[in-house]
């Protein structure tokens, strides 16, 4: 890593907080909307940057342990196999490996949804 | 713009045989794919607030013309259904282009406004009964009124969502798998009616006293009954308010029994369950095609784009009805 401090997390971060508390509450109500829609995106950004690391490889063992062929362990494959209907709807490793990998992208785009909040109590 | 756009509703207006002046005019934020604007329309007799609804004209494959939107509202209106009434109807550009007028139904709009405020809270308790009523007073509209509708059977319908997912080229292996499940679910053979097509907070104009009008029918068509009940009871449109089924405000035998109220249709929860699978799914795929009009270029959006991260919703919501015993 050549970059120095602030790192691009701490770069997004000062971003979101600046909007947060000196932008959005000086506007009126559908550019303060706006504004918030653009927090929770810089938000996203943040949690993606700081989790995707841990969430490809673990959704790598997942995919590999599913679709066994190291090429073939990805989302493309994933899709197109079910499509195919090499895996069977009632595979049960299939049925959990969607939860879980779902589970992971909901956990950067939005850990505050509801039905997320509700399957990781 | 504004005081062009003021001077052309007038004209219009006259055309019609209705003489007054346009003041206050307002731009609304609302459906993406159309502008709404609010005046004050005023003359010797009576000053009231009118809404304009204005397309771009163009044909999409989602929404009918406003032009037909209005001539729709127009006849629902005579099934005793809650609906705005229609002052005029312009499909000329020299008028207004492809627009209607209609009258202000007073009342809130806004999901979370509806859900959580206190002076919402009486509409609230009758919410889920006066929806599942005004739903059955759609479905039961006599079929020979509206053959203009375009038609959406619904295997016809999903093939369409799944063209439509797969031309954008992300994979995604819970609509794969989605896809594949409602392909071997038996869908009760219902007889086709008039769907409003997105009924559901946001579309519904609510009062003190509950459902005042039933808003945006760009969506309509002519199918199964069920696609709106479905709609109505996924997660997708509780706001938050996840234990309550129907909107985030109510309970599904509330929602029923003012559909039965209506209708002789009989409709049990396991047939309920598919078509919250379809709804979610459905809405996850209208997520797609609001992000890819960004990242096409075709307008540039950062709603739109925030859009996009808005299909892990669905998913979770998918995984959770199909595998986990969500409702």
């Amino acid at each position: 890593m050549i970059f120095d401090r602030p790192t691009s997390v701490e770069l997004v971060e000062a971003v979101s907080e600046f909007l947060l508390k000196e932008i959005k509450t000086n506007l009126p109500a559908h550019l303060a909307f706006k504004t918030q829609i653009a927090i929770n995106v810089l938000n996203i950004v943040r949690r993606e940057q700081e989790n995707k690391e841990l969430l490809t490889k673990e959704s790598k063992e997942i995919l590999l342990n599913l679709l066994s062929n190291p090429q073939e362990a990805n989302i493309k494959e994933l899709a197109e196999q079910i499509a195919a209907g090499k895996l069977e709807l009632e595979n049960k490793e299939l049925q959990k490996a969607l939860i879980d990998i779902t589970k992971k992208k909901i956990s950067v785009d939005n850990p505050k949804y509801s039905t997320y909040q509700k399957l990781i109590k | 713009m504004s005081e062009e756009l003021q001077l052309k509703i007038e004209e219009f207006l006259l055309k019609n045989g209705i003489e007054g002046k346009v003041s206050e005019l307002v731009p609304l934020t609302g459906g993406a794919s159309a502008e709404t604007w609010r005046f004050t329309f005023s003359n010797k007799n009576k000053s009231e607030q009118m809404i304009l609804r204005r397309g771009s004209g163009k044909k999409s494959p989602l929404a009918v013309l406003k032009s037909e939107e209005a001539a729709i509202q127009q006849k629902v209106k005579s099934s005793g259904a809650p609906v705005p009434e229609i002052v005029a109807i312009s499909s000329d550009d020299k008028d207004l282009g492809d627009a209607y007028l209609m009258s202000l139904i007073p009342g809130e709009s806004i999901a979370r406004k509806i859900l959580r405020d206190k002076k919402f809270s009486e509409a609230r308790q009758k919410l889920a009964f006066q929806c599942g009523e005004a739903l059955a007073k759609i479905h039961s509209v006599n079929l020979k009124d509206f053959e203009q509708v375009p038609k959406k059977p619904i295997r016809e319908e999903l093939d369409r969502l799944y063209l439509t997912y797969k031309s954008f080229k992300q994979p995604l292996p819970v609509f794969e798998y989605t896809f594949k499940w409602l392909d071997i679910q038996n869908f009760t053979t219902r007889k086709d009616a008039l769907v409003h097509g997105d009924f559901r907070l946001g579309n519904l104009m609510i009062d003190e006293s509950g459902l005042a009008a039933v808003i945006d029918w760009e969506m309509v068509s002519i199918g199964n009954p069920m696609l709106d009940i479905g709609w109505m009871c996924i997660n997708s449109w509780r706001f938050g308010q996840s234990e309550k089924v129907v909107g985030g405000f109510g309970d599904l035998e509330e929602f029923l029994e003012g559909y039965s109220s209506i209708s002789k249709e009989i409709i049990d929860h396991e047939e309920i369950k598919i078509w919250q699978v379809l709804g979610t799914l459905r809405w996850g795929v209208i997520c797609l095609i609001q992000v890819y009009s960004h990242l096409n270029g075709d307008v540039n959006s950062l709603e739109k784009a925030a859009i996009g991260r808005r299909v892990s919703e669905t998913e979770i919501d998918l995984v959770d009805l199909l595998f986990l015993g969500g409702k």
